[in-house]
C-alpha cells in the first residue's frame, strides 16, 4: 500500500507538530538561556531562533576536512533572506515551522535544538528529515517529494534547501568543497571525470 | 523666423535610426558607412560596451541572497520576471513595468529593454536562417499574405551578416535550415553526441550543435571581439565582446565612420507627415530627462523599435492623409502578431556516462530542425513545424535537495556530479491572424503622458495541435534512444514569452493587404523603412534575429541607392 497525497501531508503535519504550534509554546522559547555567539546579528530572527537555524545548518553541511555551514556564513544568508526575498506568508510559514520543530525538540529533550548535543541534533534533524521523506511499503518516497511536491513543504525541507543555496553559492562551498572557474575557456564537451575532478558549482 | 530655420538646420541629417537594438544597430552601420549623416535615436540611457556592464564579472558570492529578486523588484518586474530568469544579475536590462505600462485584453508577455543595445545585449543568439520552404510557405497554405521576397533574395544578405557578426555552427546540407558563413562549430557532450546518433539511426532525423552568435575564431574584420570563454554569463554583458551585440560590433562600427550622431533618452512617439510635400519629413521627440520636445528631420528614416515599439510609433502617426495611422490604409498595421511557442517537449535520465564530464558553460545547445510537414512527413493535425533546441548536462550540487541523507553523507555525495539528464524543449511557428493584434489606447498613458498600447491575441488551434505534438515527439525521440525516465512537460506559456514578438506592420506585395514592400519600406510612405520583427509575413519556427538583420541590410542598401538616384 502507498500512501495517497493527503495522507501523506497528514503524516508529515503530524510528526511536524502543527497541532501543538501557537501560544502555548511561546514562552518556552521566551525562557531559553542565551543563544551560542552567533558571528552576526540577525535581521529577522530572534538570537535564539537564529541559534536554531544556525545549528540546523550545520547538521546539514557540517564541517569536514572542508568548509561548513557556519564557515561559509549560512546561517546570515537564511536570515538575511527570510528577510528580503521572501513575502509577508513565506515568512509567517517558516516561522510557525521553526516554532513547530522547537517545540518537537523540546519534547524530545528538554531543550531548544541549539542547546541539544550534537548526537542529538543529528538524530532530531534524521526524524525530521525521514519524516520528509518518509518510505512508502513499496521502498518509494512517500513524504512531501511524492506528494506531487503540493501542500507547505516541510520546514526542514525549506531550511536545506536554504542551507544548500547558500552554502554552493558562498566562496568556500563553490570553491573549496566543489569547484568553479569564472573563465573556463573554450568549452569542451567530452572529458574523463578524473580529469576534471569535483562537481561544478555552476 | 531665422532662430527656426537654424534649429531645424542643426536638427536635419540624412538619416534618422529609431532605436539601437539587433535591427537598430545594423541600420546604423550600413547607412553611415554608405556615408549618410545618420542621427540614431534611442529612448533609455546610454550603455558602452563593457564600462556600462556592471555585473559581468561577478562571482555567485558577489550577489546579495543568492542573486534572487526581491518582492519590490518583483513589482516592478511583474511581467518582465514571468520569464523566470531575470536575476539581480540581469535586471537592470529590464524595463520597469510599472513606469511602462500596457493592456493585455488576454494575458501576453511583453518583454523589453529600454537603453542602448536594446535587447541585443539578453538575446538568445540562436543564429537561423530561414529557408525557401519558408517564404513560400503563405503563399502555399493560403494563409496571410504572400511573402514579397524570396530566400534567394535573401540569401547574399544572410552571407553578408553572417560573416560580419560571427555565427558558430556546423554545416549540414539541410534543405530547410540552409547553411551559412560558419565559423568552428561548438562541441557536444558525451550524452549529445548518442543523442544524435540514435535519432539519426532511428528516425533519420538530423541534430546539430546550436548556431550561435558566439566567436569560436576572431574576426579578422573586428580584432576587439574575442573568443567565447564558455562563462555562460552572457545576459550581463561580454568583457570579451565574444556575442554579438549592438554595443560590442555594429555601433563601434558605426561610430567609425564619423557619421553617426547618437541621442540617447531620445523617445521617438510619432513621425511628423508633411501634407504638402506628401511624405514623411522626421520624428517627434520627447526628451526622457528634460520632457522636451524635439523635431528632428531627414530624408529616410528607419524604424528599429521592436515589433511593437515601431509599431506604435506608426499608430500614433496620425495626419490628415493617416487618420488611423502612418501607412495604414491596409488597416493591417497592429495586426497579425505572432511570437514562438515554446516551454514543452521532454526529459531524460542517460546512463552509461558516469565517468565522463565537460569542461566550461557552454553558451549554446544543441538544435532539431524542422522534420514535420517536409516530405514524407505528413500530418494532418496543423500546418508547418516546430524545431528543438536542447543540451545535455550532468546534475550539480541542487539535486541534494531531494536526496535522502543530509549531512556529512550528502556533503560527500555531492562533490561528484550527478545523473546525465538531456531535455529538449520545441520551439513552434505560430500563423498570423488577423484578430491577434495591437491597437493604440489613448485612455491608459505611461509615466511620460503618452499613450500606450493594448495587446490582443492568443494561441489558436493550429498552434495548441501542433504544441502536443512538440510534446509527444520529444518524448517519442528520446525514448528510442534508449533513455531512461523520460518525462513530457508542458510549462505555461503566454504568447509573448518566446520574446519573438513579430508580424505587425508585415511585408507584402499589394498596399492593400500589408504595409510594407518588398525593400521594407511602408507602401505609402516609402522614406520610412521598418526593418524589425514587425516586417515578418510569417513567423516560421527558426529564431528570428538573422532575418532581421539582413532584413536591415538589404534596405538600407536599396535606400542608399534610391536616395542617389533622388527616388526618395
Amino acid at each position: 500500500m502507498t500512501m495517497n497525497r493527503r495522507e501523506a501531508i497528514q503524516r508529515a503535519s503530524l510528526v511536524l507538530g502543527y497541532a501543538l504550534a501557537g501560544p502555548a509554546i511561546a514562552g518556552v522559547l521566551n525562557g531559553c538561556k542565551a543563544a551560542p555567539e552567533l558571528g552576526y546579528k540577525p535581521v529577522f530572527f530572534t538570537e535564539d531562533q537564529a541559534a536554531t537555524i544556525s545549528e540546523l545548518a550545520e547538521v546539514i553541511i557540517p564541517k569536514t576536512k572542508t568548509p561548513g555551514a557556519k564557515d561559509a556564513g549560512v546561517p546570515r544568508f537564511i536570515d538575511q533572506m527570510l528577510k528580503e526575498i521572501y513575502k509577508k506568508e513565506e515568512q509567517d510559514e517558516f516561522l510557525k515551522g521553526l516554532t513547530a520543530f522547537e517545540s518537537d525538540a523540546q519534547n524530545e529533550y528538554g531543550n531548544s535544538f541549539f542547546e541539544c548535543s550534537p548526537e542529538q541534533r543529528i538524530a532530531f534533524v534524521k526524524k525530521h528529515h525521514d519524516a520528509a521523506y518518509s518510505k512508502g511499503v513499496d521502498g518509494g518516497s512517500s513524504g512531501w517529494w511524492n506528494a506531487g511536491s503540493g501542500g507547505e513543504k516541510p520546514f526542514i525541507l525549506k531550511v536545506k534547501e536554504l542551507t544548500l543555496l547558500g552554502f554552493f553559492t558562498s566562496e568556500p562551498g563553490a570553491t573549496q568543497v566543489l569547484q568553479y572557474k569564472q573563465v573556463p575557456g573554450p568549452f569542451q564537451g567530452c572529458v574523463p571525470l578524473a580529469e576534471v575532478g569535483k562537481t561544478w558549482a555552476t | 523666423m531665422n532662430i527656426n530655420i537654424d534649429a531645424e538646420k542643426e536638427n536635419t541629417y540624412d538619416a534618422i535610426v529609431v532605436g539601437t537594438g539587433i535591427s537598430g544597430g545594423w541600420a546604423a552601420k550600413e547607412l553611415t558607412e554608405k556615408g549618410l549623416k545618420t542621427l540614431v535615436l534611442e529612448r533609455g540611457r546610454p550603455v558602452q560596451h563593457v564600462v556600462d556592464y556592471p555585473t559581468m564579472t561577478k562571482d555567485p558570492w558577489q550577489f546579495e541572497n543568492a542573486g534572487r529578486l526581491t518582492p519590490e523588484d518583483e513589482k516592478k518586474l511583474y511581467v518582465q520576471s514571468r520569464t523566470k530568469w531575470i536575476g539581480q544579475d540581469t535586471k537592470h536590462w529590464w524595463v520597469n513595468d510599472l513606469e511602462n505600462p500596457y493592456t493585455e485584453v488576454k494575458p501576453f508577455d511583453w518583454i523589453r529593454g529600454y537603453h542602448e543595445g536594446g535587447r541585443s545585449i539578453t538575446w538568445g543568439k540562436q543564429t537561423y536562417r530561414w529557408s525557401p520552404m519558408d517564404f513560400e510557405a503563405n503563399a502555399k497554405d493560403g494563409v496571410g499574405v504572400d511573402w514579397p521576397i524570396r530566400y534567394n533574395d535573401m540569401a547574399p544578405w544572410y552571407d553578408y551578416v553572417e560573416t560580419f557578426i560571427g555565427v558558430s555552427g556546423r554545416a549540414e546540407g539541410l534543405p530547410q535550415l540552409p547553411d551559412g558563413k560558419f565559423l568552428p562549430e561548438m562541441e557536444m557532450n558525451c550524452v549529445e553526441e548518442v543523442f544524435r546518433d540514435k535519432v539519426a539511426e532511428k528516425f533519420g532525423r538530423k541534430i546539430t550543435i546550436g548556431r550561435v552568435a558566439h566567436l569560436t575564431a576572431s574576426l579578422p574584420h573586428d580584432p576587439s571581439r574575442g573568443i567565447c570563454q564558455s562563462r555562460n554569463m552572457c545576459g550581463r554583458g561580454c568583457p570579451y565582446g565574444a556575442y554579438f551585440s549592438s554595443n560590442a560590433s555594429t555601433l563601434p562600427a558605426a561610430r567609425k565612420t564619423g557619421n553617426m550622431t547618437l541621442r540617447q533618452h531620445s523617445i521617438v512617439h510619432s513621425i511628423i507627415y508633411d501634407e504638402k510635400k506628401g511624405k514623411a519629413i522626421g520624428v517627434k521627440v520627447l526628451d526622457a530627462e528634460t520632457k522636451q520636445e524635439i523635431d528632428f528631420f531627414a530624408k529616410i528614416i528607419f524604424l528599429n523599435a521592436s515589433t511593437l515599439g515601431s509599431t506604435f510609433i506608426l499608430l500614433n502617426s496620425i495626419s490628415n492623409r493617416f487618420p488611423n495611422g502612418l501607412g495604414n490604409g491596409s488597416d493591417q498595421l497592429g495586426r497579425n502578431l505572432m511570437d514562438h511557442q515554446y516551454r514543452t517537449g521532454a526529459e531524460a535520465e542517460v546512463e552509461g556516462f558516469d565517468d565522463k564530464y565537460y569542461i566550461g558553460r557552454r553558451p549554446n545547445g544543441i538544435y532539431i530542425p524542422r522534420f514535420r510537414n517536409i516530405g514524407n512527413d505528413k500530418t494532418t493535425d496543423f500546418i508547418r513545424g516546430y524545431g528543438y533546441q536542447g543540451s545535455g548536462s550532468r546534475d550539480g550540487w541542487s539535486r541534494g535537495i531531494a536526496e535522502m541523507s543530509f549531512g556529512e553523507e550528502l556533503k560527500e555525495s555531492l562533490t561528484t556530479p550527478g545523473a546525465w539528464k538531456l531535455g529538449i524543449t520545441g520551439f513552434g511557428e505560430c500563423l498570423p491572424y488577423s484578430d491577434n493584434r495591437v491597437t493604440i489606447n489613448k485612455d491608459k498613458k505611461d509615466v511620460y503622458g503618452l499613450p500606450t498600447l493594448s495587446v490582443d491575441a492568443e494561441w489558436k488551434e493550429n498552434e495548441k495541435a501542433m504544441r502536443k505534438d512538440m510534446r509527444e515527439k520529444a518524448a517519442e525521440m528520446l525514448e528510442a534512444s534508449g533513455f531512461k525516465n523520460v518525462n513530457m512537460y508542458d510549462a505555461p506559456n503566454n504568447i509573448g514569452l518566446g520574446i519573438h514578438e513579430m508580424g505587425t506592420a508585415r511585408m507584402g506585395k499589394e498596399a492593400k493587404t500589408s504595409v510594407l514592400n518588398k525593400w521594407n519600406q511602408v507602401h505609402e510612405a516609402p522614406n520610412v523603412f521598418v526593418t524589425d520583427g514587425a516586417a515578418m509575413a510569417s513567423s516560421a519556427c527558426q529564431n528570428p534575429s538573422l532575418t532581421y538583420m539582413a532584413l536591415t541590410a538589404r534596405a538600407a542598401d536599396h535606400a542608399v541607392n534610391e536616395l542617389k538616384k533622388g527616388n526618395l
